[in-house]
Protein backbone atom coordinates (compact mmCIF):
# COMPACT_ATOMS: atom_id res chain seq x y z
CA UNK A 1 0.00 0.00 0.00
CA UNK A 2 2.70 2.46 0.64
CA UNK A 3 4.08 1.64 -2.83
CA UNK A 4 0.93 3.42 -4.10
CA UNK A 5 0.29 6.16 -1.63
CA UNK A 6 3.76 6.94 -1.43
CA UNK A 7 4.30 7.75 -5.00
CA UNK A 8 1.09 10.07 -5.08
CA UNK A 9 2.09 11.74 -1.87
CA UNK A 10 5.44 12.30 -3.71
CA UNK A 11 3.84 13.86 -6.69
CA UNK A 12 1.50 16.03 -4.73
CA UNK A 13 4.92 17.15 -2.72
CA UNK A 14 7.11 17.94 -5.69
CA UNK A 15 4.42 19.94 -7.51
CA UNK A 16 4.70 22.45 -5.06
CA UNK A 17 8.43 22.34 -5.10
CA UNK A 18 9.73 25.18 -7.92
CA UNK A 19 12.96 27.20 -7.85
CA UNK A 20 14.49 25.04 -4.81
CA UNK A 21 11.80 25.64 -2.14
CA UNK A 22 8.26 25.88 -1.86
CA UNK A 23 5.97 27.75 -4.17
CA UNK A 24 2.93 28.14 -5.90
CA UNK A 25 4.64 28.92 -9.17
CA UNK A 26 3.77 25.94 -10.75
CA UNK A 27 0.31 26.60 -10.35
CA UNK A 28 0.30 29.91 -11.94
CA UNK A 29 1.58 29.13 -14.87
CA UNK A 30 -0.52 26.55 -15.02
CA UNK A 31 -3.76 28.54 -15.72
CA UNK A 32 -1.83 29.59 -19.02
CA UNK A 33 -2.51 26.04 -20.05
CA UNK A 34 -6.30 26.37 -20.67
CA UNK A 35 -6.75 24.65 -17.22
CA UNK A 36 -10.54 25.71 -16.86
CA UNK A 37 -11.42 24.67 -20.08
CA UNK A 38 -9.53 22.00 -19.13
CA UNK A 39 -11.35 21.21 -16.09
CA UNK A 40 -14.71 21.90 -17.89
CA UNK A 41 -14.21 19.36 -20.77
CA UNK A 42 -12.92 16.39 -18.28
CA UNK A 43 -16.18 16.97 -15.72
CA UNK A 44 -18.29 16.94 -18.66
CA UNK A 45 -17.14 13.85 -20.38
CA UNK A 46 -17.33 11.80 -16.88
CA UNK A 47 -20.87 13.11 -16.49
CA UNK A 48 -22.00 12.68 -19.97
CA UNK A 49 -19.88 9.40 -20.29
CA UNK A 50 -21.32 7.91 -16.84
CA UNK A 51 -25.14 8.73 -18.36
CA UNK A 52 -24.69 7.08 -21.33
CA UNK A 53 -23.15 4.00 -19.80
CA UNK A 54 -25.78 3.97 -17.00
CA UNK A 55 -28.41 4.15 -19.78
CA UNK A 56 -27.37 1.55 -22.27
CA UNK A 57 -26.18 -0.86 -18.84
CA UNK A 58 -29.88 -0.76 -17.96
CA UNK A 59 -30.58 -1.43 -21.51
CA UNK A 60 -28.00 -4.39 -21.72
CA UNK A 61 -28.80 -5.54 -18.10
CA UNK A 62 -32.68 -5.58 -18.72
CA UNK A 63 -32.43 -7.60 -22.16
CA UNK A 64 -30.24 -10.40 -19.93
CA UNK A 65 -32.12 -10.50 -17.11
CA UNK A 66 -34.90 -11.96 -19.38
CA UNK A 67 -35.01 -15.69 -20.64
CA UNK A 68 -35.05 -16.10 -24.15
CA UNK A 69 -33.37 -18.43 -26.63
CA UNK A 70 -29.61 -17.55 -27.40
CA UNK A 71 -29.21 -15.80 -24.01
CA UNK A 72 -25.88 -17.83 -23.53
CA UNK A 73 -24.41 -16.36 -26.77
CA UNK A 74 -25.81 -13.08 -26.30
CA UNK A 75 -24.24 -12.57 -23.05
CA UNK A 76 -20.96 -14.21 -23.94
CA UNK A 77 -20.73 -11.57 -26.75
CA UNK A 78 -21.99 -8.51 -24.31
CA UNK A 79 -18.62 -9.15 -22.64
CA UNK A 80 -16.35 -8.78 -25.05
CA UNK A 81 -15.12 -4.82 -25.43
CA UNK A 82 -13.88 -5.30 -22.01
CA UNK A 83 -11.34 -7.85 -23.61
CA UNK A 84 -10.57 -5.20 -26.28
CA UNK A 85 -7.43 -2.81 -25.59
CA UNK A 86 -8.47 0.83 -24.95
CA UNK A 87 -6.26 1.39 -27.60
CA UNK A 88 -7.91 -0.80 -29.93
CA UNK A 89 -11.01 0.48 -29.47
CA UNK A 90 -9.42 4.00 -29.46
CA UNK A 91 -8.03 3.44 -33.06
CA UNK A 92 -11.12 1.80 -34.57
CA UNK A 93 -13.44 3.92 -33.51
CA UNK A 94 -11.22 6.64 -35.18
CA UNK A 95 -11.56 5.20 -38.39
CA UNK A 96 -15.51 4.78 -37.65
CA UNK A 97 -15.41 9.06 -36.96
CA UNK A 98 -13.65 10.88 -38.80
CA UNK A 99 -13.52 14.57 -40.17
CA UNK A 100 -14.72 13.78 -43.66
CA UNK A 101 -16.20 10.61 -44.51
CA UNK A 102 -15.30 6.96 -42.42
CA UNK A 103 -17.91 4.43 -41.51
CA UNK A 104 -20.60 6.51 -39.76
CA UNK A 105 -20.71 8.84 -42.47
CA UNK A 106 -21.67 6.12 -44.58
CA UNK A 107 -25.01 5.19 -42.66
CA UNK A 108 -25.60 8.83 -42.40
CA UNK A 109 -24.90 9.40 -46.09
CA UNK A 110 -26.54 6.80 -47.14
CA UNK A 111 -29.67 7.69 -45.12
CA UNK A 112 -29.68 11.47 -44.93
CA UNK A 113 -27.55 12.34 -48.03
CA UNK A 114 -25.05 15.10 -45.93
CA UNK A 115 -22.19 13.99 -43.47
CA UNK A 116 -20.80 15.56 -40.10
CA UNK A 117 -17.65 16.65 -39.79
CA UNK A 118 -16.88 14.70 -36.02
CA UNK A 119 -14.24 17.20 -35.14
CA UNK A 120 -15.63 20.71 -35.98
CA UNK A 121 -15.92 21.39 -32.54
CA UNK A 122 -14.77 20.67 -29.31
CA UNK A 123 -18.63 19.62 -27.66
CA UNK A 124 -18.52 17.22 -30.95
CA UNK A 125 -15.30 15.57 -30.80
CA UNK A 126 -16.16 14.91 -27.29
CA UNK A 127 -19.21 13.19 -27.91
CA UNK A 128 -17.12 11.11 -30.04
CA UNK A 129 -14.59 10.47 -27.34
CA UNK A 130 -18.05 9.81 -24.87
CA UNK A 131 -19.27 7.08 -27.53
CA UNK A 132 -16.00 5.08 -27.74
CA UNK A 133 -15.44 4.89 -24.06
CA UNK A 134 -19.58 4.18 -23.47
CA UNK A 135 -18.66 0.80 -25.77
CA UNK A 136 -16.05 -0.68 -24.25
CA UNK A 137 -17.19 0.15 -20.72
CA UNK A 138 -20.82 -0.56 -21.00
CA UNK A 139 -20.30 -4.41 -20.56
CA UNK A 140 -18.81 -3.75 -16.81
CA UNK A 141 -21.45 -1.74 -15.84
CA UNK A 142 -24.32 -3.98 -17.38
CA UNK A 143 -22.39 -6.88 -15.62
CA UNK A 144 -22.80 -5.38 -11.78
CA UNK A 145 -26.52 -3.74 -12.61
CA UNK A 146 -27.52 -7.67 -13.92
CA UNK A 147 -25.84 -9.02 -10.80
CA UNK A 148 -28.32 -6.66 -8.52
CA UNK A 149 -31.60 -7.04 -10.90
CA UNK A 150 -31.51 -11.10 -10.24
CA UNK A 151 -31.02 -10.46 -6.32
CA UNK A 152 -34.61 -8.25 -6.70
CA UNK A 153 -37.43 -10.69 -5.70
CA UNK A 154 -40.27 -11.56 -8.00
CA UNK A 155 -42.84 -11.15 -5.87
CA UNK A 156 -42.06 -7.24 -5.64
CA UNK A 157 -42.80 -6.64 -9.24
CA UNK A 158 -45.66 -9.12 -9.03
CA UNK A 159 -47.25 -7.16 -6.07
CA UNK A 160 -46.23 -4.18 -8.12
CA UNK A 161 -47.87 -5.19 -11.23
CA UNK A 162 -51.42 -6.13 -9.04
CA UNK A 163 -51.18 -2.48 -7.58
CA UNK A 164 -51.99 -1.45 -11.10
CA UNK A 165 -47.86 -0.32 -11.65
CA UNK A 166 -46.96 -0.37 -15.28
CA UNK A 167 -43.30 -1.14 -16.72
CA UNK A 168 -42.08 2.80 -16.24
CA UNK A 169 -43.94 2.75 -12.98
CA UNK A 170 -42.24 -0.63 -12.06
CA UNK A 171 -38.51 0.64 -12.96
CA UNK A 172 -38.80 3.37 -11.07
CA UNK A 173 -40.08 2.22 -8.21
CA UNK A 174 -39.14 -0.79 -7.43
CA UNK A 175 -36.03 -1.27 -10.11
CA UNK A 176 -34.01 1.55 -9.32
CA UNK A 177 -34.29 1.78 -5.86
CA UNK A 178 -33.31 -1.74 -5.36
CA UNK A 179 -30.15 -1.37 -7.74
CA UNK A 180 -29.28 1.79 -5.37
CA UNK A 181 -26.29 0.42 -3.98
CA UNK A 182 -25.19 -1.63 -6.96
CA UNK A 183 -25.96 1.74 -8.88
CA UNK A 184 -23.17 3.24 -6.78
CA UNK A 185 -20.80 0.47 -6.93
CA UNK A 186 -20.90 1.60 -11.07
CA UNK A 187 -20.35 4.81 -10.46
CA UNK A 188 -17.72 4.62 -8.39
CA UNK A 189 -15.78 1.95 -10.33
CA UNK A 190 -16.12 4.02 -13.81
CA UNK A 191 -16.50 7.02 -12.30
CA UNK A 192 -12.71 7.32 -11.40
CA UNK A 193 -11.74 5.65 -14.57
CA UNK A 194 -13.82 8.68 -16.63
CA UNK A 195 -11.85 11.08 -14.69
CA UNK A 196 -8.56 9.19 -15.89
CA UNK A 197 -9.57 8.85 -19.35
CA UNK A 198 -6.64 9.17 -21.24
CA UNK A 199 -5.50 6.93 -24.47
CA UNK A 200 -8.82 7.18 -25.91
CA UNK A 201 -9.03 11.24 -26.09
CA UNK A 202 -5.17 10.97 -26.98
CA UNK A 203 -5.59 9.14 -30.04
CA UNK A 204 -9.07 10.29 -31.08
CA UNK A 205 -8.86 14.10 -30.40
CA UNK A 206 -5.19 14.71 -30.00
CA UNK A 207 -4.90 17.67 -27.29
CA UNK A 208 -7.73 19.35 -28.78
CA UNK A 209 -9.56 20.46 -26.98
CA UNK A 210 -7.54 18.90 -23.68
CA UNK A 211 -8.41 17.12 -21.10
CA UNK A 212 -7.14 16.98 -17.83
CA UNK A 213 -4.65 14.06 -18.27
CA UNK A 214 -3.75 14.65 -21.92
CA UNK A 215 -3.17 18.14 -20.48
CA UNK A 216 -0.72 16.34 -17.97
CA UNK A 217 0.78 14.27 -20.40
CA UNK A 218 1.31 16.84 -22.86
CA UNK A 219 2.86 19.24 -20.20
CA UNK A 220 5.33 15.87 -19.19
CA UNK A 221 6.72 14.94 -22.34
CA UNK A 222 7.43 18.76 -23.10
CA UNK A 223 8.98 19.52 -19.86
CA UNK A 224 10.74 16.24 -18.82
CA UNK A 225 12.48 15.54 -16.73
CA UNK A 226 11.27 18.71 -14.97
CA UNK A 227 7.94 17.59 -14.15
CA UNK A 228 6.62 20.57 -11.64
CA UNK A 229 4.43 22.09 -13.96
CA UNK A 230 2.67 18.10 -15.36
CA UNK A 231 2.53 17.30 -11.28
CA UNK A 232 0.37 20.67 -10.61
CA UNK A 233 -2.38 19.25 -13.45
CA UNK A 234 -1.89 15.82 -11.81
CA UNK A 235 -2.49 17.29 -8.36
CA UNK A 236 -5.96 18.92 -9.63
CA UNK A 237 -7.18 16.13 -11.16
CA UNK A 238 -6.22 14.06 -7.75
CA UNK A 239 -8.47 16.32 -6.15
CA UNK A 240 -11.41 16.17 -8.47
CA UNK A 241 -11.24 11.84 -8.10
CA UNK A 242 -11.13 12.32 -4.78
CA UNK A 243 -14.05 14.72 -4.69
CA UNK A 244 -15.85 12.80 -6.10
CA UNK A 245 -15.23 9.65 -4.74
CA UNK A 246 -16.56 11.69 -1.60
CA UNK A 247 -19.95 12.50 -3.34
CA UNK A 248 -20.71 9.22 -4.25
CA UNK A 249 -19.78 7.40 -0.98
CA UNK A 250 -22.13 10.02 0.14
CA UNK A 251 -25.01 10.15 -2.22
CA UNK A 252 -25.36 6.06 -2.05
CA UNK A 253 -25.42 5.89 1.81
CA UNK A 254 -21.85 4.62 1.96
CA UNK A 255 -23.11 1.34 0.13
CA UNK A 256 -22.60 -0.95 2.93
CA UNK B 1 -40.81 -12.09 -25.71
CA UNK B 2 -40.80 -10.11 -28.51
CA UNK B 3 -39.12 -7.35 -27.10
CA UNK B 4 -36.54 -9.47 -25.56
CA UNK B 5 -35.20 -10.57 -29.31
CA UNK B 6 -35.45 -7.22 -29.75
CA UNK B 7 -33.40 -6.12 -27.34
CA UNK B 8 -31.00 -8.52 -27.48
CA UNK B 9 -30.33 -7.83 -31.40
CA UNK B 10 -29.77 -4.30 -30.92
CA UNK B 11 -27.07 -5.56 -27.64
CA UNK B 12 -25.69 -7.77 -30.30
CA UNK B 13 -25.26 -5.70 -32.91
CA UNK B 14 -24.10 -2.33 -30.70
CA UNK B 15 -21.81 -4.63 -29.42
CA UNK B 16 -20.26 -6.35 -32.45
CA UNK B 17 -20.45 -3.56 -34.65
CA UNK B 18 -16.69 -1.65 -34.03
CA UNK B 19 -15.35 -5.33 -34.30
CA UNK B 20 -16.93 -5.58 -37.74
CA UNK B 21 -15.49 -2.89 -38.98
CA UNK B 22 -12.43 -3.33 -37.95
CA UNK B 23 -11.85 -6.77 -39.61
CA UNK B 24 -13.75 -5.15 -42.43
CA UNK B 25 -10.03 -2.47 -42.14
CA UNK B 26 -7.93 -5.69 -41.51
CA UNK B 27 -9.41 -7.56 -44.36
CA UNK B 28 -11.01 -5.40 -47.31
CA UNK B 29 -9.23 -3.93 -49.97
CA UNK B 30 -7.80 -0.95 -48.70
CA UNK B 31 -9.24 1.35 -51.78
CA UNK B 32 -12.84 0.66 -49.66
CA UNK B 33 -11.62 1.31 -46.67
CA UNK B 34 -8.69 3.59 -45.77
CA UNK B 35 -8.72 5.48 -49.43
CA UNK B 36 -12.41 5.73 -49.80
CA UNK B 37 -14.23 8.81 -48.71
CA UNK B 38 -17.69 6.93 -47.49
CA UNK B 39 -16.24 3.42 -46.76
CA UNK B 40 -18.19 0.37 -47.85
CA UNK B 41 -19.98 -1.11 -44.96
CA UNK B 42 -19.61 -4.76 -46.72
CA UNK B 43 -16.91 -6.72 -47.86
CA UNK B 44 -15.98 -6.18 -51.65
CA UNK B 45 -12.18 -6.95 -52.05
CA UNK B 46 -10.84 -9.85 -49.63
CA UNK B 47 -7.19 -9.75 -49.48
CA UNK B 48 -4.68 -10.79 -47.14
CA UNK B 49 -1.76 -8.03 -48.26
CA UNK B 50 -2.52 -5.49 -45.53
CA UNK B 51 -1.90 -7.69 -43.02
CA UNK B 52 1.26 -9.52 -44.42
CA UNK B 53 2.65 -6.01 -45.38
CA UNK B 54 2.41 -4.85 -42.01
CA UNK B 55 3.44 -8.12 -39.77
CA UNK B 56 6.41 -8.36 -41.64
CA UNK B 57 9.52 -6.77 -40.29
CA UNK B 58 10.99 -6.20 -36.89
CA UNK B 59 8.57 -2.92 -36.29
CA UNK B 60 5.92 -5.35 -35.16
CA UNK B 61 7.95 -8.25 -33.55
CA UNK B 62 10.20 -6.39 -30.94
CA UNK B 63 6.61 -4.93 -29.61
CA UNK B 64 4.69 -7.79 -29.63
CA UNK B 65 7.80 -9.86 -27.37
CA UNK B 66 8.18 -7.19 -25.39
CA UNK B 67 4.51 -7.03 -24.34
CA UNK B 68 4.41 -10.70 -24.00
CA UNK B 69 7.46 -10.12 -21.73
CA UNK B 70 6.09 -7.47 -19.60
CA UNK B 71 2.78 -9.42 -19.39
CA UNK B 72 4.14 -12.64 -17.82
CA UNK B 73 6.63 -10.70 -15.58
CA UNK B 74 3.63 -8.62 -13.80
CA UNK B 75 1.52 -12.04 -13.79
CA UNK B 76 4.69 -13.79 -11.84
CA UNK B 77 5.19 -10.64 -9.91
CA UNK B 78 1.45 -10.23 -8.75
CA UNK B 79 1.06 -13.50 -8.05
CA UNK B 80 4.50 -14.52 -6.10
CA UNK B 81 3.03 -10.98 -3.73
CA UNK B 82 -0.42 -11.93 -3.91
CA UNK B 83 -0.03 -15.04 -2.50
CA UNK B 84 0.94 -14.81 0.73
CA UNK B 85 -0.77 -11.28 0.77
CA UNK B 86 -4.23 -13.26 -0.08
CA UNK B 87 -3.42 -16.06 2.72
CA UNK B 88 -2.52 -13.49 5.46
CA UNK B 89 -5.93 -11.26 4.78
CA UNK B 90 -7.85 -14.77 4.73
CA UNK B 91 -6.61 -16.13 8.42
CA UNK B 92 -6.86 -12.69 9.34
CA UNK B 93 -10.03 -11.85 11.83
CA UNK B 94 -12.99 -9.81 9.41
CA UNK B 95 -12.72 -6.56 11.42
CA UNK B 96 -8.89 -6.44 10.54
CA UNK B 97 -8.61 -8.23 6.87
CA UNK B 98 -11.77 -5.53 5.37
CA UNK B 99 -10.33 -2.47 6.13
CA UNK B 100 -7.19 -3.29 4.62
CA UNK B 101 -8.91 -5.12 1.16
CA UNK B 102 -11.10 -1.45 1.07
CA UNK B 103 -7.97 0.57 1.34
CA UNK B 104 -6.15 -1.68 -1.34
CA UNK B 105 -9.28 -0.69 -3.92
CA UNK B 106 -8.75 2.54 -2.93
CA UNK B 107 -5.34 2.59 -4.11
CA UNK B 108 -6.81 1.56 -7.46
CA UNK B 109 -8.54 5.02 -7.99
CA UNK B 110 -5.14 6.76 -7.58
CA UNK B 111 -4.95 8.01 -11.50
CA UNK B 112 -2.21 6.27 -13.23
CA UNK B 113 -1.11 9.71 -14.78
CA UNK B 114 -0.72 10.84 -11.37
CA UNK B 115 1.51 8.13 -9.78
CA UNK B 116 3.45 7.43 -12.93
CA UNK B 117 5.19 10.41 -13.28
CA UNK B 118 7.39 10.55 -10.03
CA UNK B 119 7.94 6.94 -10.38
CA UNK B 120 9.49 7.83 -13.73
CA UNK B 121 11.32 10.36 -12.23
CA UNK B 122 12.52 7.99 -9.76
CA UNK B 123 13.17 4.88 -12.45
CA UNK B 124 15.58 7.88 -14.19
CA UNK B 125 17.61 7.87 -11.23
CA UNK B 126 17.65 4.28 -10.87
CA UNK B 127 18.81 3.48 -14.51
CA UNK B 128 15.67 1.09 -14.64
CA UNK B 129 13.51 4.05 -16.88
CA UNK B 130 12.77 2.37 -20.32
CA UNK B 131 13.03 -1.01 -19.32
CA UNK B 132 10.83 -4.16 -19.03
CA UNK B 133 11.21 -4.43 -15.12
CA UNK B 134 10.71 -1.06 -14.83
CA UNK B 135 7.52 -1.21 -16.55
CA UNK B 136 6.44 -4.43 -15.11
CA UNK B 137 7.21 -3.33 -11.54
CA UNK B 138 4.68 0.05 -12.25
CA UNK B 139 2.40 -1.84 -13.71
CA UNK B 140 1.91 -4.72 -10.69
CA UNK B 141 0.71 -1.01 -8.68
CA UNK B 142 -2.47 -1.85 -10.02
CA UNK B 143 -2.56 -5.93 -10.37
CA UNK B 144 -1.45 -6.76 -7.16
CA UNK B 145 -4.36 -4.97 -5.27
CA UNK B 146 -6.93 -6.65 -7.45
CA UNK B 147 -5.04 -10.41 -7.19
CA UNK B 148 -4.95 -10.01 -3.39
CA UNK B 149 -8.71 -9.42 -3.83
CA UNK B 150 -8.89 -12.81 -5.72
CA UNK B 151 -6.83 -15.38 -4.15
CA UNK B 152 -7.85 -13.51 -0.53
CA UNK B 153 -11.62 -14.63 -1.51
CA UNK B 154 -10.23 -18.41 -2.82
CA UNK B 155 -7.88 -18.75 0.58
CA UNK B 156 -11.23 -17.96 2.50
CA UNK B 157 -13.05 -20.45 0.91
CA UNK B 158 -10.96 -23.22 1.89
CA UNK B 159 -12.26 -24.95 5.78
CA UNK B 160 -9.79 -24.61 8.02
CA UNK B 161 -9.76 -27.77 9.55
CA UNK B 162 -8.49 -28.81 6.39
CA UNK B 163 -5.25 -27.10 7.42
CA UNK B 164 -5.20 -27.95 11.15
CA UNK B 165 -5.52 -31.63 9.98
CA UNK B 166 -2.40 -31.33 7.64
CA UNK B 167 -0.70 -29.04 10.94
CA UNK B 168 -1.53 -32.28 13.02
CA UNK B 169 0.04 -34.38 10.29
CA UNK B 170 3.18 -32.44 10.91
CA UNK B 171 2.88 -30.11 7.74
CA UNK B 172 4.87 -26.95 8.75
CA UNK B 173 3.49 -23.43 6.56
CA UNK B 174 5.83 -23.77 3.93
CA UNK B 175 4.25 -27.75 3.46
CA UNK B 176 0.59 -26.86 4.14
CA UNK B 177 0.81 -24.14 1.40
CA UNK B 178 2.60 -26.69 -1.21
CA UNK B 179 0.93 -29.10 -1.14
CA UNK B 180 -2.56 -28.32 0.92
CA UNK B 181 -3.42 -24.99 0.02
CA UNK B 182 -1.77 -24.55 -3.35
CA UNK B 183 -3.55 -27.54 -5.07
CA UNK B 184 -6.59 -26.13 -4.06
CA UNK B 185 -6.29 -22.54 -4.41
CA UNK B 186 -5.45 -23.57 -8.30
CA UNK B 187 -8.81 -21.63 -10.36
CA UNK B 188 -8.24 -19.14 -7.75
CA UNK B 189 -4.31 -18.23 -9.06
CA UNK B 190 -5.03 -18.64 -12.28
CA UNK B 191 -7.53 -16.32 -12.78
CA UNK B 192 -5.66 -13.74 -11.08
CA UNK B 193 -2.31 -14.35 -12.82
CA UNK B 194 -4.91 -14.41 -16.02
CA UNK B 195 -6.53 -10.76 -14.78
CA UNK B 196 -3.24 -9.77 -14.33
CA UNK B 197 -1.60 -10.63 -17.41
CA UNK B 198 -4.34 -9.59 -19.53
CA UNK B 199 -3.98 -6.00 -17.71
CA UNK B 200 -0.53 -5.20 -18.55
CA UNK B 201 -1.28 -6.49 -22.01
CA UNK B 202 -3.67 -3.66 -22.14
CA UNK B 203 -2.34 -1.15 -20.53
CA UNK B 204 -1.16 2.29 -21.85
CA UNK B 205 -0.60 4.99 -19.52
CA UNK B 206 2.54 3.29 -17.56
CA UNK B 207 3.51 2.09 -20.69
CA UNK B 208 3.56 5.30 -22.55
CA UNK B 209 5.45 7.53 -19.48
CA UNK B 210 7.80 5.14 -18.14
CA UNK B 211 8.88 3.11 -21.95
CA UNK B 212 8.16 5.70 -24.51
CA UNK B 213 10.72 4.73 -27.16
CA UNK B 214 10.68 1.20 -27.58
CA UNK B 215 7.80 0.09 -25.95
CA UNK B 216 4.98 -2.54 -25.83
CA UNK B 217 2.08 -2.70 -28.31
CA UNK B 218 -0.28 -0.31 -27.17
CA UNK B 219 2.19 2.32 -27.87
CA UNK B 220 3.53 1.21 -30.95
CA UNK B 221 -0.11 0.79 -32.39
CA UNK B 222 -0.62 4.76 -31.16
CA UNK B 223 2.81 6.11 -32.72
CA UNK B 224 1.94 3.99 -36.14
CA UNK B 225 -1.69 5.66 -36.35
CA UNK B 226 -0.45 9.05 -35.03
CA UNK B 227 2.08 8.70 -37.47
CA UNK B 228 -0.25 7.86 -40.31
CA UNK B 229 1.14 4.11 -40.83
CA UNK B 230 -2.45 3.22 -40.72
CA UNK B 231 -2.80 -0.03 -41.71
CA UNK B 232 -0.18 -1.21 -39.41
CA UNK B 233 -1.74 0.18 -36.57
CA UNK B 234 -5.17 -1.76 -37.60
CA UNK B 235 -3.15 -4.84 -38.20
CA UNK B 236 -1.60 -4.74 -35.21
CA UNK B 237 -4.94 -3.73 -33.50
CA UNK B 238 -6.59 -6.81 -34.90
CA UNK B 239 -3.22 -9.58 -33.71
CA UNK B 240 -3.16 -7.79 -30.31
CA UNK B 241 -6.88 -8.13 -29.61
CA UNK B 242 -7.21 -11.86 -31.00
CA UNK B 243 -5.32 -13.51 -27.45
CA UNK B 244 -7.73 -11.27 -25.35
CA UNK B 245 -10.83 -12.44 -26.76
CA UNK B 246 -9.61 -15.76 -26.38
CA UNK B 247 -8.59 -15.44 -22.88
CA UNK B 248 -12.35 -13.35 -21.89
CA UNK B 249 -13.75 -16.02 -23.05
CA UNK B 250 -11.75 -18.62 -20.98
CA UNK B 251 -12.32 -16.40 -17.75
CA UNK B 252 -15.58 -15.63 -18.62
CA UNK B 253 -17.13 -16.89 -15.31
CA UNK B 254 -14.87 -15.19 -13.25
CA UNK B 255 -16.14 -12.06 -14.73
CA UNK B 256 -19.36 -11.79 -13.04
CA UNK B 257 -20.73 -8.99 -11.62
CA UNK B 258 -21.33 -10.36 -7.82
CA UNK B 259 -17.65 -11.10 -7.80
CA UNK B 260 -16.41 -7.09 -8.80
CA UNK B 261 -18.45 -5.51 -6.31
CA UNK B 262 -18.21 -8.18 -3.37
CA UNK B 263 -16.18 -7.01 -1.77
CA UNK B 264 -17.22 -3.17 -1.45
CA UNK B 265 -20.85 -4.73 -0.83
CA UNK B 266 -19.01 -6.05 2.18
Amino acid sequence: MAFVFFPTVYAVYLSFQSHGGFSLGNYEQLTYFNLGGAILDTVGVTVGALLIQLALGFVVASVLAREFIGKRAVSTISIIPMGIATVVAAVTFSFIFQSSGGYANTVIHGLLGTQVNWYSNSIISLLVVMLADSWKNTPIISLILLAGMTSIPRELYFSAAIDGAGPVNRFIHVTLPNLRSFIGVALILRGVQEFNIFALPLILVGDHPPLLTTLVYNLYTTTFPEVGLALAAATVLLGFILVFIGVVLKLTGGSR
Amino acid sequence: MKWSYLGAAFVVVYFLFPLYILVLLAFNSPRYTLFAKFPSLLPIQLTLNNLESALQGSSFVDPFVRSLETATLVGVITLALAVPAGYGLSRLPRSIAYPVLTLLLVTNMMPAIVVGIPIAVEFVKLHIFETVQGLSLAQTLVTLPLATFILQGTFSSIPRDLENQARVDGADLLHRLSSVLIPLTGPGMAAAFLISWMFSWDEFTYAILLLPYHSTLPVTIYTDVTRGNLLAGVAFSLVFTLPVIVLTFALQKYLKGEYLSGGIKG
